[in-house]
């Protein structure tokens, strides 16, 4: 080895290497930083107040679930033939206002989240927990957190995507140019690459979904607030769902109110659900959570943690805010709900003490339509016990039951219309015999009748905006049970008016 | 380090080599053969081992934990009964599940590597019954799974492999969706563990040749076509021509068989004692030479203990006194001379009870000698199967007789009461593996619409499933078959 042998110093190798440097390392180095920054991001949208993390913050289901922003917002414009009316407000979504009194750009019950380089959108839980109410037609919607999503049309939300995600018009050609009409300042990667690819990944991740979810669109219309829960479930594990059997289908159920859960864990764990099927609040959250675009690898649990833990001790905000009260009769009302309800629905609208409260009823008892507790299997329940497999939080306590839960009834006002498939509209018609009770009716009006203690049902359309007809005739429909001497539907009319009243104080 | 002349970066390179090579080797052995114990739970108590507890099949016939979970997600329209397909996931197959459990009863969850799926005795040997249409089922280990259909279950894994969508893109896509696999586990997964599994899924095909078979019936929830699957599985044979579908027996109370006294164990006295046949049958489900034969030992043991201790469940309905002693006698009449006596366990000639002869034809002495060699060479001892020409089947103990609907060996007769009518009588066609119990006819229902959609359909017309011999008391007035089986209800 000759070690004198120095390279001058403008040796044309050291040149050479360094832009051979430069070349295959630096460049490449700064590139791939770039593009780990610009599609290795996975961040959700934040707020330090729980309610409006409620709103829209984050479950983690725009992970795989996520629409981009951008095409979210120019779908309805581009498909509006697939809606009912204008934009996602015509689902019955709600969007509240910026300072400046324009619509805020989602609604309620939707968050946002940055992921592999592009803003995202999908639906949380408040979507389906949260309302309106108005006091009369000509009065502005006061918004009510953790109510029965009593105006939102899930089928025609889904319905919605399902059609345009299979219309031509889904397309680059159609939805690049109602996004930049819109606002949306694409950067030209966004332009070129990333939306034209996302774009197609939606279709084709949608278009499979739509598959998956074809037995809906073979029932009887839910109609604005509700849903058929546990067939949806069925769905996760991909069962064949012409081949069930037929009784299992048709099971609308009413969207639950979400305050006190603490009450509905502690003392007692109570059996959840509209037919009681499971006892654990948190497993509970978690398979509602599969609604929202969630999946184990996927959920974003301390995010949902924060939800679990503010509707723990939320409560129902009180009638007498909305409407007056007349105490006399309340007072009058209030020792026949203690013959007649405390023991299978609690001491009061706080206090959910009683016998018999959070247990099911066997269907042949309580005698409500049966179609919700047929769609929900022993079958189905031994699958969902594979669900969150290989993780700490695996579901172990789901159970077929044979009958409906007895609820707590915080904030019962808000939760017309009654029974599990809310096909009676107000407590003053549950309170009659089902022969007596209303046989068709009209869901999704947010104006509430403060006599009759539920929204308004016999008007099929108001302010431009067309209601849904319930026929309790129909499968899934039944407005039967409930009812004979025990649960107060042979009291005197006074009788019935007064428990309205003291029922108005829960 | 062996010193050598070469260049230091050669020097580097080699021991560079040599410890991503040993790492490797480390990785790779963790990852794909380090065996875990089970936890605990699955031995809390001796019903939860038998029920939940690893026999140590995982080794040869496991199938890996996240293939498992996503065939269903991917392939359910492979799960068919009766040519139709069943919704619901393996629990549409009827194997017997408890609520909240991650696996079925039988269906065991051991880490040899990575988490990997086998069956034990339970799969078989637990079985349901439910009071109404309107309650769970209640769950009795020991009992012949009347709900499970296993050839349904053996088809769906090489249906599956058999379909081009078995392959590592879309089965990893099925399992990203449910779980995170660190990236080792994910190239193992791609590379190597789900193209091994397909491999190994299809081999089985050509041993299974006969489950698909047009010529034969399924086997149907709650059977299985035992002895073939001991010849073409454990002693390799040829496919021939016979078929001998049996219902699954029940398991409890084994202490009752007495090999000196002529007891003899399977529905046609083929083994020797109770030993025996848990060995074999678990070398069955093992498919293989035990991977750790002292383990495997200590397996068979536990479970002749736990299984000759084990008692057959009392019959959980009302009783009718008074009917049930106006059976007593009858039953010494009629029955006790082969089920209450020295006859009892031992097997009878086929010509005096005239049942199928389906289930007898498919064993032979030349098998039995095959079949004992084989356990023998694998280094076990037993007293084995026994090497004579079969004569007929077992006159059987009548403990639990309740719960092991439907009758006779192939299960071609629904109820006790159906038993006791002469074969014209009998249900031709009927649903099995419904569990809904009639406690009037002493069986399960199995002739309802509900019966129909969740059963599977026998006609004693078919191969092996014959309804006729056994005509013992078909003579007795309809109310003395009624305090009969009230009387049975008692055993």
């Amino acid at each position: 080895m000759n070690d004198d042998q120095t390279l001058p110093a403008d040796n044309p190798w050291k040149r050479r290497f360094l832009i051979l440097f430069v070349v295959t390392v630096l460049i490449p180095t700064l590139v791939a930083l770039w593009l780990l920054r610009r599609f290795g991001e996975d961040v959700p949208v934040d707020y330090d107040s729980p309610v409006e993390h409620f709103k829209y913050g984050s479950t983690g289901g725009e992970h795989e679930m996520g629409f981009p922003y951008w095409i979210w917002r120019a779908l309805p414009e581009v498909c509006p033939q697939y809606l009912p009316g204008k934009g996602y407000q015509s689902l019955g979504m709600i969007f509240e206002k910026n300072p400046d009194g324009s619509d805020k750009d989602v609604p309620i019950g939707t968050s946002r989240r940055r992921y592999q380089g592009i803003d995202r959108v999908f639906v949380n839980c408040a979507v389906c927990h949260t309302s309106t109410v108005r006091t009369a037609p000509d009065q502005l919607p006061q918004i009510v957190l953790g109510m029965p999503a009593a105006t939102f049309n899930m089928k025609g939300f889904e319905k919605f995507f399902f059609r345009c995600a299979a219309d031509p018009k889904f397309s680059k050609e159609y939805l690049l140019p109602e996004i930049e009409r819109q606002g949306g300042r694409l950067d030209l990667l966004d332009r070129l690459l990333v939306y034209p690819v996302a774009i197609a990944i939606m279709r084709d991740r949608v278009l499979a979904l739509a598959g998956r979810f074809d037995w809906v669109f073979k029932q009887h219309e839910w109609g604005p607030g509700r849903v058929d829960t546990f067939n949806s479930a069925k769905v996760i594990f991909n069962f064949p769902m012409s081949h069930l059997d037929p009784k299992e289908f048709d099971a609308p159920a009413d969207f639950p109110s979400l305050w006190r859960q603490r009450q509905r864990k502690e003392p007692h764990e109570m059996q959840l659900h509209w037919d009681g099927n499971n006892t654990t609040v948190e497993e509970r959250n978690k398979s509602a959570a599969f609604g929202t675009g969630t999946t184990p690898p996927t959920i974003d649990i301390a995010r949902i943690r924060r939800v679990e833990d503010w509707i723990m001790d939320v409560t129902p905000p009180a009638f007498s805010r909305f409407f007056p009260v007349d105490q006399a009769l309340a007072a009058r009302g209030a020792p026949l709900y203690k013959e007649y309800c405390a023991a299978c629905h609690g001491a009061s609208g706080s206090d959910f003490s009683g016998e018999y409260v959070g247990q099911v009823t066997p269907l042949a008892a309580i005698g409500t339509d049966r179609r919700r507790l047929d769609s929900y299997t022993y079958t189905l329940a031994v699958n969902q016990a594979t669900l969150y497999a290989g993780y700490p939080w695996r579901f172990t306590h789901f159970r077929k039951t044979h009958g409906y839960a007895n609820m707590p009834l915080d904030g019962l006002w808000l939760r017309a219309p009654y029974l599990h498939n809310g096909s009676v509209p107000s407590l003053r018609d549950l309170l009659e015999p089902a022969t007596r009770r209303p046989a068709v009716f009209y869901r999704g009006n947010d104006v509430y009748d403060p006599l009759r203690v539920g929204f308004v049902s016999d008007q099929p359309q108001a302010g431009g905006r067309q209601f849904f007809r319930l026929d309790t005739a129909l499968p899934g429909n039944s407005n039967a049970g409930h009812e004979g001497k025990a649960y107060g539907t042979e009291l005197s009319a006074a009788d019935k008016n007064a428990l309205v009243e003291f029922l108005k104080t829960f | 380090m062996i010193s050598c002349a070469c260049k230091p970066w050669v020097k580097g390179l080699v021991f560079f080599a040599v410890v991503v090579g040993i790492l490797g080797a480390m990785i790779g052995y963790d990852r794909g053969f380090r065996e875990h114990s089970q936890p605990a739970w699955t031995s809390a108590t001796p019903e939860m081992r038998f029920k939940y507890g690893s026999i140590g099949a995982e080794h040869d016939a496991g199938v890996p934990y996240w293939i498992f979970y996503v065939l269903p997600r991917i392939f359910p329209d492979k799960l068919l009964q009766d040519g139709k397909v069943a919704p619901g996931g393996y629990a549409a197959l009827g194997v017997p599940w408890e609520q909240g459990q991650e696996l079925p009863v039988g269906f065991t969850k051991k880490t040899i590597g990575f988490p990997r799926v086998a069956n034990n005795c339970a799969v078989c040997h637990t079985t349901s019954y439910r009071v109404s249409a309107e309650t769970n089922p209640v769950l009795v280990v020991g009992g012949p799974a009347h709900t499970t259909n296993v050839e349904a279950f053996f088809r769906y894994l090489i249906d599956c492999a058999k379909d081009p969508r078995f392959n590592a893109d879309i089965l990893m896509a099925e399992i990203n969706r449910v779980t995170e696999l660190d990236p080792i586990d994910k190239l193992l997964y791609r590379f190597f563990i789900i193209p091994i599994t397909r491999q190994r899924l299809l081999e089985r095909e050509a041993q299974f040749a006969w489950i698909y078979r047009p010529d034969f019936p399924d086997w149907g929830r709650g059977r299985d076509d035992a002895m073939n699957l001991t010849k073409y599985f454990m002693i390799r044979a040829p496919m021939d021509d016979t078929f001998g579908p049996t219902d699954m027996p029940s398991v409890w109370n084994l202490k009752k068989y007495d090999w000196a006294r002529g007891h003899r164990m399977n529905y046609a006295g083929d083994s020797n004692d109770a030993y025996s046949v848990i060995m074999d049958s678990a070398l069955g489900l093992l498919g293989a030479a035990p991977a750790n034969k002292e383990d495997f030992l200590g397996q068979v043991k536990w479970l002749h203990t736990y299984l000759t201790q084990l008692p057959a469940p009392p019959y959980p309905f009302p009783i009718d006194r008074a009917r049930a002693d106006a059976g007593k006698p009858l039953f010494a009449a009629h029955c006790a001379r082969c089920h209450a006596s020295e006859l009892t366990g031992r097997p009878l000639p086929l010509a005096e009870i005239g049942t199928d002869r389906g289930r007898l034809d498919s064993w032979n002495k030349g098998a039995a000698i095959k079949a004992n060699q084989v356990v023998r060479e694998m280094g076990l001892d037993r007293r084995g199967l026994v090497e004579e020409d079969l004569q007929g089947y077992v006159a059987a103990f009548l403990d639990g007789i309740w719960l092991k609907a439907p009758y006779l060996h192939n299960g071609s007769v629904p109820t006790l009461r159906d038993l006791l009518e002469p074969v014209a009588n009998r249900p031709r066609v009927f649903w099995r593996g419904y569990d809904v119990y009639d406690q009037k006819k002493g069986g399960f229902v199995n002739d309802t619409p509900e019966a129909k959609r969740v059963g599977t359909r026998l006609d004693t017309g078919s191969r092996g499933g014959g309804n006729q011999g056994h005509e013992f008391g078909t003579g007795l007035s309809a109310l003395e078959k009624e305090a009969l089986v009230e009387y049975l209800k008692t055993l």
